[in-house]
């Protein structure tokens, strides 16, 4: 077999890297910001701090739905979001002037802090990042596809760039960074020492995002990974006498439906859960356990808001393959499974890994600048011949 | 010639795909200020008083194993509350209650404020085709409402 030439691997990282260098970099700079997006709302906005100057513990959600229902009694509470615990919970409902809001309650001290009708910075960027606002019509967006496709490219530049790059190791024994022999040097150093230390992290940028592009086949394909949350049969629901005008009410509070979820995993910590949006809905609530690598939405339950049966419940134990790998793919690609410490390091390595692709392109501008050049000036010779002929 | 004709591409081809990211700001444009066909003429159903408004004017899409089409239901009369099981699909008929009541498509959610449905359809509308809103009380009567499809809607 023919050896490959060194020339070939090194335009073959120019041609899958080069032409998305702009998209590419764009969508590494978003989800750089969005990695640390909750602490920037900590940060810019206080009404968003879970202060606890009296060190009290954490209400459920169940008490801080209920503040919220006491507090805009015309409401339509429809579920709850936990975050970490120095920001605020967040309660969804909808009101007579508020098709949706979102009421910020500190979940030490019950004080509602703050209403929101409109897009969050969290949200937003998540979105930008994600799927760069493409609409989704039918499981798809084409900004989906789009985002993790960079996964392929990332994945063959890593691959590409370190087989140019011979004995690449040497840079983590001896980091070269030479500033004073030129541009071109200091780019190519930085470009390569960059990627060098950086090859975990695009591994697992690529990886993760490999899984997102095989995730968005499946919603696409209308292929469930988790199975889809049970219905109650119809039958189940009560029917009233005619003559009674009145309206049948579900036997089990949303607070009984937590202790239910807490008794069946005592480890579960509520992070996204929803009310029944018909009357054969179930509560559905979804949360995090004790596995380090699994995301927040880890444990499922569904239960009965008629009878309190617990219709469904998936947790860590007991996934499939696939589910398994849905479930951690999340924290890998965010940096969330250490906390906050993680979250900074996935921030920096996203920085590094943005400026990898402006000094790539600032590298192949520098040596093409001068072949424009030239080109230029050969096309004014030419130019000039003409005229004097 | 050709070497020259090509500077300027060659010069910028490498930034073209950033013309991509001029969607986003197209799509946060859209998001904010949505734009929704008018809602069809309100029609009674027992104590509840309906009107169906479509999402947009695209043909049904997939959606767990059925062809739906979205609306916004506007309940213009009667608690939401009182409402025990509610459907919508597109067709000829209403669609029985044996089918109606197999999967989560066709179902009306929401909450007391608003419903929202994936009305079950086929893969193309037909002239002959209506919007059926079947809607049952607490008491178990059903009731029934039709609304012919209009011309913007078929392809």
């Amino acid at each position: 077999m023919a050896k490959i030439s060194n020339r070939f691997w090194f335009m073959l990282h120019g041609w899958v890297s080069l032409p998305i260098w702009l998209l590419f970099c764009f969508i590494c700079i978003t989800g750089t910001v969005a990695v640390v997006s909750h602490e920037i709302t900590w940060l810019t906005n206080p009404q968003s701090r879970a202060v606890n100057p009296d060190d009290l513990p954490a209400k459920p959600v169940s008490e801080l739905m209920t503040i919220v229902e006491e507090r805009y009694p015309s409401a339509a509470v429809t579920g709850a979001m936990t975050f970490e615990s120095y920001l605020v919970n967040v309660v969804m409902f909808s009101d007579t002037d508020k098709p949706f809001a979102m009421a910020y309650v500190n979940q030490y001290t019950g004080e509602i802090q703050q209403i929101n009708q409109g897009i969050t910075f969290i949200g937003f960027m998540r979105s930008l990042h994600s799927w760069l606002l493409f609409p989704w019509r039918g499981g798809y967006s084409v900004g989906y596809y789009l985002v993790c496709s960079m996964a392929l490219f990332m994945l063959a530049s890593l691959v590409t760039g370190l087989i140019v790059y011979k004995r690449f190791w040497r840079s983590f024994l001896t980091p070269k960074l030479r500033i004073h022999q030129g541009r071109k040097t200091l780019l190519a150093d930085l470009h390569k020492l960059s990627g060098v230390w950086s090859i975990w992290f695009i591994a697992i940028m690529s990886v993760t995002g490999l899984w997102y592009l095989v995730q968005a086949i499946f919603w696409h394909a209308d292929i469930d990974i988790e199975p889809h949350a049970p219905l109650i049969e119809a039958a189940q629901l009560p029917v009233i006498q005619k003559g009674d005008t009145s309206s049948a009410t579900a036997s089990v509070s949303f607070a009984e439906a937590l202790t239910l979820a807490q008794t069946r995993f005592p480890e579960f910590k509520a992070s996204y859960v929803t009310k029944p949006e018909h009357s054969r809905d179930m509560y559905h609530l979804s949360g995090s356990g004790d596995h380090l690598f699994y995301d927040q939405y880890s444990y499922n339950l569904s239960i009965n808001p008629w009878t309190g049966e617990v219709a469904s419940a998936s947790s860590p134990e007991t996934m499939t393959g696939i589910q398994t790998l849905m479930h951690i793919a999340d924290p890998l690609h965010y940096g969330t499974l250490g906390g906050i410490w993680t979250k900074f390091i996935w921030f920096i390595f996203g920085l590094i890994l943005s400026g990898m692709s402006i000094t790539g392109f600032m590298m192949w501008g520098l040596r093409n600048v001068r072949a424009f050049k030239q080109a230029e000036e050969k096309y004014l010779a030419t130019e000039m011949l003409g005229e004097m002929r | 010639m050709a070497l020259v004709r090509s500077i300027w591409w060659n010069k910028n081809k490498y930034k073209l795909s950033g013309l991509i990211l001029l969607f986003p700001i197209v799509f946060l444009y859209q998001s904010l200020t949505p734009k929704f066909p008018p809602a069809w003429p309100a029609q009674q159903l027992g104590e509840f008083k309906v009107s169906p408004l479509p999402l947009d004017l695209k043909a049904p899409y997939v959606h767990h194993d059925d062809f739906v089409k979205d609306f916004m239901v506007i309940f213009e009369e009667g608690e939401i509350s009182n409402m025990r099981q509610g459907y919508a699909n597109i067709g000829v008929e209403a669609l029985p209650m044996s089918i109606l009541q197999r999967s989560e498509n066709g179902i009306l959610h929401g909450n007391k404020h608003g419903q929202h449905v994936h009305a079950i359809a086929a893969k193309q509308l037909n002239a002959t085709d209506s919007l059926w809103v079947s809607i049952q009380n607490w008491q178990g009567e059903w009731s029934v409402a039709r609304w012919p499809l209009p011309p913007e809607l078929l392809p």
